[in-house]
């Protein structure tokens, strides 16, 4: 492949970050001496599936972080929809559309695959706090819980608990709570990463039809090339907390920057 | 109905084997009033305990324990306090009967609604420091509250030797020994009003913790990362947690006021604290059962194993085997505390309760594959 | 409010802070002045038993900033170190000397079985379930100690050259205080040297970082963490040591003094072994110097309520609170350790 003429790849994202569904200006998040994000700019438009890759340790779960307020950002701003969420604590973004996957399968471990999805759904529809002792909990909330568990197909494992499900499961679960958020932007953090080429498929199949049938928009940390050439509409590249390039695949892939972090003058892999 | 059994371990597969889908859902309310109207009988059977009136001190305590795992097995918080509600609970009851001759009803509602808000305050500040903070912060509030009892601000509280005389309502009778309840003429058993209030108590717990509240709390316990990644305000509902727990805890106190007649300094103690906590882990706190059980091994263990003097096999009327015991059960504790370390190693939420649980259930699957047709 | 800089210096303080201090300095002039040999007694007094915290929460700060267990049997530990002291003078006719060097050695081979028994299988769990299984530890040796020497208190006695007086003119401080003082400096010096400054403390805050990384480079961490449990394991008993042969021993020293050695270490800031001494010395302090200074206020303003009976014991939990409202880290700890 030829080098592309870089100014056709964007350091910076193009678009306004306000205007965009998800968006950031100058995001930095600084631990002591060391910045794992640097002044990141970004503007992920309506019903984008945006790849962020990069080299390890470029950056990009601490921007995610950030990005979710699990951890405070040192500078910049965070605007979802338009509005400004810099400083919005982590429990309420889900209740305003922003939802996450975890690399590391993050889950309530002991209850079963049914109650953790339901509790996602009562959550989402009582808000971060509600005072309710009284009954078991509403039957139309176990009703959506299973509605999403048969959309993402672990129907027939939900009264398995949750620690004893396959990785590949695991991962599907994971993205099935984070859907129960009725989510309108998602970020989903390596979800493939671990799984057979099997489970892959299934976990790649889920994330294009989350895309497509419900219109959300997206943001997937992955290493696998394949699958980001396959299914993202655009791709930021990080490294060492800043934007390498943003573009399409296409475009990106023949960034000679990005070639340069990736494989230090190495091309065969590109 | 079987998203239960996982979710907050209420039971045991056990009982969701039998046809009754009912039965299973009330498994606790059930078990619970099994266990307040079976346990004086039990007790006092000769080869056991032989008496009947530390039953009363049996369900109280399990109703504090039940109470401390709302913190520690439901919510995953670790307090080295929990003695103070019990203490204040018992104090503003006694307080109330002796210093200001007011009724029960109105002094045991005084305590609840001060642990309430003391537990709110305290909640306030220290749920979100880490799990040893927040362990050391509630030990340093509830040896604050032991000083305070102490301190006897305005003759209140007593000092040392607390609160002991005219802190009994004027509805308890004691003959021989034996405290009974009088009301309007009608009299019975001072246990009975005991089991009453303890089944209640145990009741409230049960229904918060399978309340959407409590469903939760459990959440959090899981992974609170998660849980607030998922949109769980999890500072307010530890808050709460404290809250409810702390309340239950002073109503157990009230309850233990009537029964010791007063109000000592030794409940406010961090030995108090401490056994709690033994009594919870041991039992097991993944379990609603399991401080209740817990509870039961610890005060039947104190009992039991320190009048033992010799320990004969199988039988004291067939003696083959007899071993001298006196001097080395006095010291039971240590065996516990064995058993406790042992506990925590291997099996830390899961207990006395999950292994019984986990051990009845194998053998009750292992009669049925015997009877199944493939 | 505006902060107020200090002339002579870069820094600066708040008009609040200014007349707590303004508070601090003048209770401890009229104090001095009011009662001289009292108060060199208190100050002596909060010397010792600071430094006596010091030394159990050092090594309860060793084994939690090191290895990440909280170690609630470390009181228990101090407490063995006295009554190995009473055993080894009382029974055995040791001389003290020896029983100095010998004690603290007995409680690290008992350190030793903790941790090779129970602490190595807690490493990577959840802290709680380390706290937990410590806590059943302490009632086990709890109960071992009151079985074997029984519940009443316990006292040795003290060789000849350290029971007599030192005279200080208004009063006279007893020389296995100043004993206690000086061995207690000279060990937490040598702590200090050989976590910061030999190669063998080196490797092992390594490995305390990065586990895996230390042992590929060769490191031994298993040797390195038995080793550095039983450090803080003797002297926790070397403390005991000190404390059994000024004050006497009981069994209920252990709950006593690990709910101390925990504030110290809290307030200090977990994970700082330079925080453990200067809240150790600042909690000895305060506890033996507040019912002076409260008794000096009520002599002198005839405020008689102002003399709390028993405030002393109260001091080290309200610093506390104090400390970890306003600085949730303790005064010098470490960020994201055990948040």
């Amino acid at each position: 492949m030829s080098e592309t003429d870089t100014s056709t790849t964007e350091r910076a994202d193009t678009g306004d970050a306000q205007t965009a569904a998800l968006g950031s200006t100058g995001l930095t998040k600084r631990f002591g001496g060391i910045v794992a994000v640097d002044d990141v700019d970004l503007a992920v438009p309506e019903g984008e599936l945006r790849a962020i890759i990069g080299p390890n340790g470029a950056g990009k779960t601490t921007l995610f972080n950030v990005l979710t307020h699990a951890l405070a950002p040192t500078d910049g701003t965070v605007y979802l929809h338009g509005e400004e969420i810099t400083d919005l604590p982590q429990e309420q973004r889900p209740h305003r559309g922003l939802a996450r996957s975890f690399q590391s399968n993050q889950l309530f471990n002991e209850l079963s695959v049914l109650e953790n999805v339901r509790v996602v759904v009562q959550t989402i529809e009582s808000g971060p706090f509600s005072f309710d002792l009284l009954g078991e909990g509403r039957s139309q909330h176990r009703e959506q819980a299973l509605d999403i568990l048969d959309s993402v197909g672990l129907t027939d494992k939900r009264d398995v608990t949750a620690k004893n499900l396959s990785h590949g499961d695991q991962r599907r679960l994971g993205i099935a709570m984070a859907l129960a958020t009725d989510p309108s932007v998602l970020l989903l953090d390596e979800p493939t990463s671990g799984l057979g080429t099997n489970e892959t498929g299934l976990v790649t199949d889920l994330i294009e039809s989350v895309h497509q049938d419900l219109g959300l928009t997206l943001l997937l940390i992955e290493h696998d090339m394949d699958i980001v050439l396959s299914i993202s509409d655009r791709v930021t590249v990080l490294d060492q907390g800043r934007v390498l390039a943003t573009g399409t695949p296409d475009e990106v892939r023949g960034d000679s920057e990005v070639q340069e972090a990736y494989l230090g003058g190495m091309r065969e892999e590109l | 109905m079987s998203d239960e059994s996982a979710t907050n371990r209420t039971g045991g597969g056990l009982v969701s084997g039998l046809p009754l889908g009912t039965l299973n859902r009330y498994k606790v309310p059930i078990g619970a009033l099994l266990l307040v109207l079976l346990l004086r009988p039990l007790v006092s059977m000769e080869f056991l305990l032989g008496y009947g009136s530390v039953a009363n001190t049996i369900l109280i305590w399990m109703l504090f324990a039940a109470s401390f795992n709302l913190l520690l097995g439901y919510t995953g918080l670790l307090s080295f306090g929990h003695a103070m509600f019990l203490g204040i609970g018992a104090y503003v009851t006694a307080i109330g009967l002796s210093r200001f001759s007011s009724s029960f009803v109105l002094s045991a509602i005084v305590a609840l609604a001060l642990a309430g808000v003391v537990a709110y305050l305290i909640g306030r500040i220290t749920v979100q420091k880490g799990e040893i903070y927040f362990a050391m912060l509630t030990l340093a509030f509830g040896t604050t509250a032991h000083f305070i009892a102490n301190y006897n601000p305005a003759g209140l509280t007593g000092g040392t030797t607390g609160i002991a005389g005219g802190a009994v309502p004027a509805w308890i009778e004691t003959e021989r020994g034996l405290k009974y309840v009088n009301l309007g003429g009608f009299q019975f058993d001072w246990y009975w009003l005991v089991a009453a209030a303890v089944l209640v108590g145990l009741v409230v717990l049960w229904q918060i913790v399978r309340s959407p509240f409590g469903r939760t709390l459990i959440a959090i316990r899981e992974n609170k990362e998660l849980a607030r990644a998922m949109g769980i305000n999890t500072y307010r509902y530890k808050v709460w947690a404290f809250t409810l727990s702390g309340v239950v805890a002073a109503y157990a106190g009230t309850i233990l006021e009537i029964n010791e007649q007063g109000a000592t300094l030794s409940l406010l103690t961090v030995e108090t604290s401490g056994d709690v906590i033994l009594m919870t882990v041991l039992g097991g706190a993944n379990y609603f059962f399991g401080p209740v059980a817990g509870a039961f091994v610890w005060l039947f263990a104190e009992d039991y194993l320190t009048d033992f003097e010799m320990l004969v096999l199988p039988l004291k009327e067939i003696p083959i085997v007899s071993l001298e015991l006196a001097g080395v059960l006095a010291y039971w504790q240590f065996f516990l505390g064995l058993l406790f370390v042992i506990a925590v190693l291997i099996a830390p939420r899961e207990g006395i309760w999950g292994l019984l649980r986990d051990s009845l259930e194998t053998l009750y699957d292992r009669l049925r594959t015997g009877e199944e047709d493939v | 409010m505006n902060a107020i800089p200090i002339p002579g210096t870069q820094r600066s303080i708040t008009p609040a802070g200014g007349i707590v201090w303004g508070v601090l300095v003048l209770l401890t002039v009229m104090s001095a002045i009011v009662r001289p040999g009292l108060f060199i007694d208190q100050v002596i007094g909060g010397l010792v038993y600071g430094l006596v915290l010091v030394l159990i929460a050092l090594g309860l700060s060793i084994v939690l900033g090191l290895l990440g267990i909280v170690n609630f049997a470390h009181g228990a530990l101090f407490m063995l170190g006295a009554y190995f002291t009473f055993q080894l003078m009382e029974v055995w006719g040791v001389s003290f000397w020896v029983t100095l060097v010998v004690a603290p050695l007995g409680v690290g081979l008992v350190g030793v079985a903790i941790e090779r028994g129970v602490l190595r299988h807690l490493y990577d769990k959840n802290p709680l379930n380390g706290l937990l299984a410590t806590f059943g530890i302490a009632l086990m040796l709890g109960e071992a100690t009151r079985a074997i020497w029984g519940g009443t208190p316990r006292s040795v006695v003290a060789p000849q050259v350290l029971s007599m007086g030192f005279d200080l003119g208004v009063t006279t401080v007893s020389r296995i205080r100043l004993f206690t003082v000086a061995v207690a400096v000279i060990v937490i010096a040598a702590v200090y040297l050989l976590i910061e400054r030999t190669d063998f403390g080196l490797s092992v805050r390594a490995g305390v970082l990065d586990r895996e990384m230390a042992e590929f480079l060769g490191v031994n961490m298993n040797v390195r963490f038995i080793s550095m449990f039983v450090l803080g394991a003797a002297i926790a008993g070397l403390g005991g040591v000190l404390r059994g042969a000024a004050v006497g021993m009981d069994v209920g020293m252990a709950n006593q003094f690990i709910i101390l050695a925990f504030v110290v270490a809290v307030v200090g800031g977990i994970g700082s072994l330079f925080g453990s001494v200067v809240a150790g010395l600042l909690i000895g302090g305060a506890s033996y110097l507040t019912p002076l200074y409260l008794s000096t206020l009520a002599e002198v303003t005839t405020l008689e309520f102002i003399n709390i009976p028993g405030i002393g014991g109260l001091v080290p939990y309200l610093v506390m609170i104090v400390v970890l409202l306003a600085r949730p880290r303790g005064l010098f700890g470490q960020e994201g350790f055990l948040e």
